[in-house]
Order: C-alpha cells, then structure tokens, then sequence
C-alpha cells in the first residue's frame, strides 16, 4: 500500500473536455402545502470517462437530478448540457441509466432484456443479437442469455440491467443507487465488477448511492448533498490509486476519505 | 405426492360419486324419482344427444356465448383502461361502476326482454352486459399493475407512446387479463344461462328448466351433464390460452 498517496484536496480545477454540465439547477415541486423546493442551485462538471459519485441523505433529491441528467424530468430551472448539448427529452444515443430496482422485464429472457433499446429503434436482428451478446461477455454472464429474470440472482439481474444500460453504447451512465437492494458481500463483488467493466468501456459515469465506503472505492470524484431542499456542499477527490482493490478499504488514507465525506453529511443534519 | 397417486385419488373420488349417485336410488334409501340412478342418467344422454332439438340448443348456446364474450371482453377492457388512465374519467365513473358492479345483474333481465324480446340478441345482449362490469374493474386493475419504473425503463431508452402501450403495457397487463378472460367466461355463461332458462324457446338453458319444471328428471340431469362438459370445454380453451402466453411465469 506504500502508493496510497494522502490526498484530501478539494477538487478546483476542471477537466477540459466535459461530458456533464449543470448549471444553476433548482426545482420546485407542487406539494400539499405549495411549493417545496427539492433542489437548489446545482452547478457540477464532470469530465469526459470520469467516475462521479453522488452521496446525500434520503429525500435529498440525488435521484431526481440523476432523473433530470437522464431527460426523464424537468427540472423548474438551470441548465443541463449533455455531451456539449441540452437534454430535455430521455437520449439512448447519449445517456444509457441503471435504476435501482433492476426494473428488467419478467416476461423477456436476460438476452431480449439487454436487446430492448435495440429493439425500439428497430435495429436489424443479427445486429441486435449480436451486440447484447457481446454485452452479456461483458458483464460476466456468458451462458445465461436465455434465462428469465425470476431465475436470476439479484446480483446478476443488476449485470443485466448494467448490459442494458450500455447496448447502445451511450458515453454517459447513469446510476441510480443501482446495488442498493443487494446483500453486502454481492455489492462490493458488484462494484468491482462495475469499475472493470468501467475500465473496459471508458464511460462517464454518474453514481448516486448510500453507502459512503462504496463512494470511496467507486468514485474519482464525490459529490456531497444536503438535506432537502438538495445543494451540494462538499466536492472530496479521490485519488486512490487504479485499479482499486479490496485492501485498500482498510487503509487510513481510505478510512480519512469516508471519515472526511460523514463529517460533511453530518454537519449539514 | 406423485402426479400419477393425485390423478388416481380424484378418479376414486368420482368413482365413490358415480357410484353412490348409481347405488343409493337402486335400493331406494334416495327416492328414484328425485335423483334417477347415474346409468338411467348416462342411457337418457345417450338418447337426447340423437335427438335434432338438442344438436340445435348446443349450437345456439354456444353461438350465444362466443357473441357475447367477443362483444363484452374487448368493450370492458377498452373502458377499464380508460378509466385506469383518466384521472378525471376515472374519479367520475369508478365509484359508479362500482356500485353497479355489486348489484345482482339477474334484475335487469325483464328490462332487457321488454326492450329486446326473447330472441339470440337479447340473450347476447344481457350476457354481455353482465359480464361488462367484472372486465372492466378487472382491466382497471390490470392497468394498474403496470410497473412505473417499468414504464421510466423504456422511456430513459427513448420508446414512443405507442411502444410503452405494445411493449410495457400490454405485456405487463397479460397475465391478469388472461385470469379476466377465464373468470369472463364463467359469468358470461352464467348470463347466457339465466338469459336461456328465465323466457327463451331454445337453448340448453331452456331445455334444461323445461325438463324441470315437467318433472323429466332423467332428462334433467342429462342436461346438467351435457351443459357441464359444454361449460367446461370453454373454460378449458381459455385456459389452454392462458398457459401460452404467460409461459414466463413460475
């Protein structure tokens, strides 16, 4: 472990070449009582193949500014520039997202899942198959095509989802707390899992989780959020070394990260 | 318990049936008159099945029932989904529905004969109509086992409005259509049956409670039997659909 650098710096400079932009985001939502607001003035950058990992308290809308980033909602104001352009309506070509429930369909096998957004473009067959073959190698699940999701484990339906996710080959991904419902030992084989097919395929990827130890061990970069209404108040690099390993969750430098990312959660409550 | 030793355990259950229903009116301890022994039943069967009045009410009843599940099935479903979908359209007509729903149909017979007569469209007319309410809450329940996260999968993938109906919707909703279908069928039958046995001229429903009411109980129970199997054999052929499509299930 001599190469584990201390570094605990706050993140200043940008990469030159961004993949995510959002600027002056806010949103306010209609509730009983009027107006709620559930984000307040986001400003984040993340650069082209960068491993951007989101941390915040339940109800601190990370998911729904993952929802905004995918095109799936509107957010009241601000901008989000995707790829160098807005993103006002859900883009396959530029964003492929992994939700939390695996959300795969129980009436197509694990292969007709991952060839799902091929098949609304009506992309030809051959290709089709090929292509989510090729993702199925990826994600480890060789021999397994043909299976329905009810006989998949929750930590192979979640591979599946991720093949999904990425049969388009969209550089950006978005993850929504995606190993939240897996038991402990599956989501640290699933985060590995996850940074070697990161490793492969060179996305950018936007993270939203929990648990700050997967943060630490996923992230380059951690972004902090408060409670409601959501701001970020706290950007922590990571500058672990690559390819991260499970050694290094029980050296100082990574219990300093996790430690330095709680008193921030911890602060703002 | 092998498949083999609960097929072998119903057979002897029928049997012990069969052969009480043979048995106890023959010694007389059941009054022959009220239940006539099983093999009289079978040999008036037999019998009625040659004659051209019955072919004729098996192939009207049938008619009935198929024009009635074709009119009734696919009307309720589009209104259930309507209704599922609507926000307005749904607090309006739901508690309205319901309501209708849980008022014996069977009452608004003579209000269809005063309308219709007693011909194939009145019968076609009333079993529809009682078969309407059960297809559309089922179709409302349907729609609402749609998985939103589902629907938010194929959205984030860019589907079209018409995709998310054809590829999220109608396959989600399928298995608790199917159930609908099978469940349909029974009331539908059920209405045909009221329709045929309260003021018809033909059908098994009439010739049953004719058989009834003067007293030819050999031909009464014949009758039962006949309409059973008939009874049965719909359920079945929606069954044997049902077992296709939802292939996926465990």
């Amino acid at each position: 472990m001599a190469n584990v650098s201390p570094v605990l710096s706050i993140v200043r400079d940008e990469p030159a070449s961004a993949a995510i932009e959002v600027a002056g985001l806010t949103h306010v939502y209609d509730g009983r009582d009027g107006k709620v607001p559930a984000l307040t003035d986001i400003a984040m950058t993340v650069g082209a193949g960068r491993f951007v990992v989101i941390v915040g308290p339940s109800g601190c809308g990370k998911t729904s500014l993952l929802m905004m980033m995918a095109g799936l909602r509107h957010q009241t104001s601000g901008t989000i520039r995707i790829q160098g352009r807005p993103i006002d309506n859900p883009d396959p070509e530029r964003v492929g997202v992994v939700f939390q429930e695996a959300s795969l369909f129980p009436w197509l096998t694990a292969l007709d899942n991952i060839e799902f957004p091929l098949a609304l473009r009506h992309a030809p067959k051959a290709e089709r198959a090929e292509r989510a073959n090729q993702m199925l190698n990826l994600v480890g699940l060789q021999g397994f095509g043909a299976r329905y999701p009810h006989e998949l484990s929750g930590g192979m339906k979640q591979r599946v989802s991720i093949a999904r996710g990425l049969v388009q080959d969209p550089p950006v991904l978005l993850m929504d707390e995606p190993f939240a419902a897996l038991d402990e030992q599956t989501r640290m084989t699933m985060g590995h899992e996850l940074l070697r097919i990161w490793s492969q395929t060179a996305k950018t990827v936007v993270f939203v989780t929990h648990s700050l130890t997967e943060a630490v061990y996923l992230a380059d970069e951690v972004l902090v959020m408060s409670a409601r209404p959501g701001r970020i108040i706290g950007r922590i690099a990571i500058n672990l070394p690559r390819p991260r390993t499970y050694e290094m969750m029980a050296t100082d430098i990574f219990g300093c990260l996790r430690d330095r990312i709680w008193q921030q959660i911890r602060k703002e409550g | 318990m092998t498949r083999f030793q609960l097929i072998a355990i119903r057979l002897l259950l029928l049997a012990l049936v069969l052969t009480a229903w043979q048995v106890l009116p023959r010694n007389g301890i059941i009054n022959p008159l009220l239940l006539p022994p099983f093999s009289d039943v079978l040999s008036t069967l037999w019998e009625i099945l040659g004659r051209p009045q019955v072919h004729e009410a098996i192939l009207v009843t049938s008619a009935e029932v198929i024009v009635a599940f074709v009119i009734a099935v696919p009307l309720g479903a589009a209104i259930g989904v309507l209704i599922a979908e609507h926000d307005y359209a749904g607090q309006i007509f739901k508690p309205l529905l319901f309501y209708v729903f849980s008022v014996p149909k069977s009452i608004f017979l003579p209000m269809f004969i005063l309308i219709m007569g007693i011909g194939f469209q009145q019968k076609v007319a009333y079993a529809a109509f009682s078969t309407l309410f059960i297809v559309i809450m089922s179709a409302t329940a349907a729609v609402e086992s749609v998985r939103t996260d589902h629907v938010l999968v194929a959205r984030s993938f860019g589907a079209t409005r018409w995709q998310i109906l054809t590829r999220v919707y109608v396959p989600s909703m399928m298995p608790i259509l199917l159930e609908t279908l099978r469940i349909s069928m029974i009331f539908n039958f059920t209405g045909v049956m009221i329709a045929e046995m309260y003021a018809s001229r033909t059908g098994l429903g009439y010739l049953i409670a004719n058989w009834g009411e003067n007293f030819q109980l050999p031909q009464l129970f014949a009758g039962v039997i006949l309409l059973a199997v008939v009874a049965i054999a719909f359920n079945e052929a929606v069954r044997v659909l049902e077992h296709r499509v939802s292939a996926w299930r465990t």
